[in-house]
């Protein structure tokens, strides 16, 4: 559905993007992970058509972007970084504007428009004026213009941002539900929210693709050692050197004395190995509680710091 | 690109900007028309169109200075550069809504030929000529105005520096006489000379209407849109 082949962008002397190139098939919903900077927007603004790249192609359901700009974009819902609204129209206003701008051909506007609205929760403020909505509301309604004339690829630059925890999980299954039959490319810098909705990522770091997988995969190829965040009553330095002293912990670093008495660690464990119960009987055996254990996973700027570490 | 001319259009009388422009226009006009055909007792038009030729260049860049500026510092022209709606339709869409708020004004305006006609008698070649060629000029300027706002996405600089191409464009044919008096050749002069349109203007305040003066300025208009719709394809490579 998406083809991305060669894409170069450069600002000046700096690579915006360098040779990016992936290919998404129909009905996937692809997370586009990256550090600010990366190159998410740009590469996104090159998709939508916004900005043109220096090297490189696009196609849109086989239609080149740049060949034939008005056919590709007919297929294309895109809400940019900052959502493009027009702070002096009512939700109402606006979203009939965008239907009349995309030229949407089907007949039934209001009632096309009443479903969307009805997706992203905005029957409620329909006829407010944009500027007096909350961010949450305000990034909803860009959503929502994404979303106009029923369009097989949505592009969504971090959709979620400004939301509330309860709108956040809204608006992924929305996502969610709306990826049944469409492509969806989301960029974000939230992990969870890729393992949620995601069944791809594209980490991007530096302008170049480090990575292409499932979310999953990914996490456990980044973290090949488990670590464990543990909390023991008893003395820091007996404690530490018992627990160096363990069979399939690589490392224990202190985190230091987070309730009285007691002492906090970073264990680290070797690949390949679960060294919880290990971690049990000897503190066990030496007669210090386990107050709290629980493994710490990768979070994404492990897998940053992993991946282009390892692209250096 | 009728979307786009209806919700400019609207946005002109929604914010304060379409008001300004009308209000300051008509106070202005009003009070020459006032003094030099009500108390001046003359039923000629020509010199009220005159001072209105002067009052435009000035004017105008009110007018336009929003049309694209406003977008890219909103970020609204992201959602009109990705939609089906090519470059064309937008620029022509945008440049309809302003000449619909000048011709708004060329409306109101009736009313001194109506007044006129209520106490005198019109010469309606002169009305009728005068109209043509301040719509023709009209055209030319808010053409320029949005070429220059197309270019900033701050508003100031938007007007001032239309201001600043329709003065320049105006005062052009003075250049040789005063700057390079003698040093340039014969048909530079004369290119000035044509291109400038201070001469074009002084046609038509003085009741000629041409029609190379017509096709001149429908033509700096013509130009504008084009340069305007080719800038923003370029910002694309930016």
């Amino acid at each position: 559905m998406i083809e991305v082949s060669g894409l170069t962008k450069s600002y000046g002397k700096s690579r915006g993007i360098d040779n990016i190139s992936f290919s998404i098939p129909e009905g996937q919903i692809v997370g586009f992970l990256g550090p600010n900077g990366a190159g998410k927007t740009t590469t996104m603004n090159i998709i939508t058509g916004y900005l043109s790249a220096g090297a490189g192609t696009v196609k849109i359901a086989g239609i080149d972007v740049l060949e034939r700009p008005i056919e590709a974009k007919r297929h294309i819902g895109y809400l940019p970084e900052q959502p493009p609204l027009y702070l002096s129209m009512t939700v109402e206003e606006y979203l009939d504007f965008v239907y009349e701008l995309k030229g949407v051909k089907s007949t039934g506007q209001q009632a096309h428009i009443a479903q969307i609205c009805d997706m992203t929760g905005l029957s409620d403020v329909y006829r407010r004026v944009i500027g007096h909505l909350s961010k949450g509301y305000k990034q909803r309604v860009g959503l929502a213009q994404a979303l106009v004339g029923d369009p097989d690829v949505l592009i969504l630059d971090e959709p979620t941002v400004g939301l509330d925890p309860r709108q956040i999980v809204e608006i992924r299954n929305v996502i969610k539900e709306m990826g049944q039959s469409r492509t969806i490319i989301l960029s974000t810098h939230i992990l969870p929210e890729v393992s949620a909705v995601c069944e791809r990522v594209l980490v991007i770091a530096n302008g170049v693709i480090v990575a292409d997988d499932k979310p999953e995969t990914l996490a456990g190829t980044v973290s090949g050692e488990r670590r464990l965040v543990i909390r023991v009553a008893g003395p820091k330095d007996g404690v530490g050197r018992l627990l160096n002293g363990v069979d399939g912990v690589r490392s224990a670093k202190p985190l230091g004395e987070m309730e009285p008495g007691s002492c906090d660690f970073l264990i680290e464990s070797t690949p390949g190995v679960d060294a919880r119960k290990p971690v049990f009987s000897a503190l066990a055996g030496a007669g210090h509680p386990i107050l709290m254990l629980r493994p710490q996973d990768a979070t994404l700027e492990d897998i940053f710091l992993k991946l282009t570490e390892e692209g250096t | 690109m009728l979307a786009v001319f209806k919700r400019d259009l609207k946005a002109y009388f929604t914010s304060a900007i379409g008001y300004i422009y009308l209000g300051a226009y008509i106070f202005v006009l009003n009070l020459w028309f006032y003094i030099f055909n009500a108390l001046g007792g003359s039923s000629s038009l020509t010199s009220i169109f005159d001072f209105m030729l002067i009052v435009m260049m000035f004017i105008t860049p009110i007018l336009t200075m929003r049309v694209f500026s406003e977008e890219y510092k909103q970020k609204t022209d992201q959602l009109l550069f990705t939609s089906p709606a090519g470059l064309p339709s937008i620029v022509l869409g945008k440049f309809f809504s302003s000449l619909a708020v000048f011709v708004c004004l060329l409306l109101l305006t009736l009313l001194w030929p109506l007044t006129i006609s209520a106490v005198g008698e019109n010469n309606i070649a002169e009305v009728v000529g005068n109209y043509a060629g301040i719509l023709a000029i009209g055209m030319a300027y808010i053409s320029m105005g949005i070429f220059i706002s197309s270019l900033t996405e701050n508003q100031v600089v938007a007007a001032v520096g239309s201001l600043g191409l329709i003065v320049a464009l105006f005062l052009l044919e003075f250049l040789p006489m005063y700057f390079f008096s003698g040093a340039l050749p014969a048909f530079v002069i004369r290119a000035l000379r044509f291109v400038s349109l201070y001469a074009r203007h002084s046609n038509i305040s003085r009741g000629l209407l041409a029609l190379d003066d017509i096709v001149y300025f429908l033509s700096v208009c013509a130009v504008f849109l084009f340069l305007t719709a080719r800038g923003l394809e370029k910002r694309r490579w930016a």
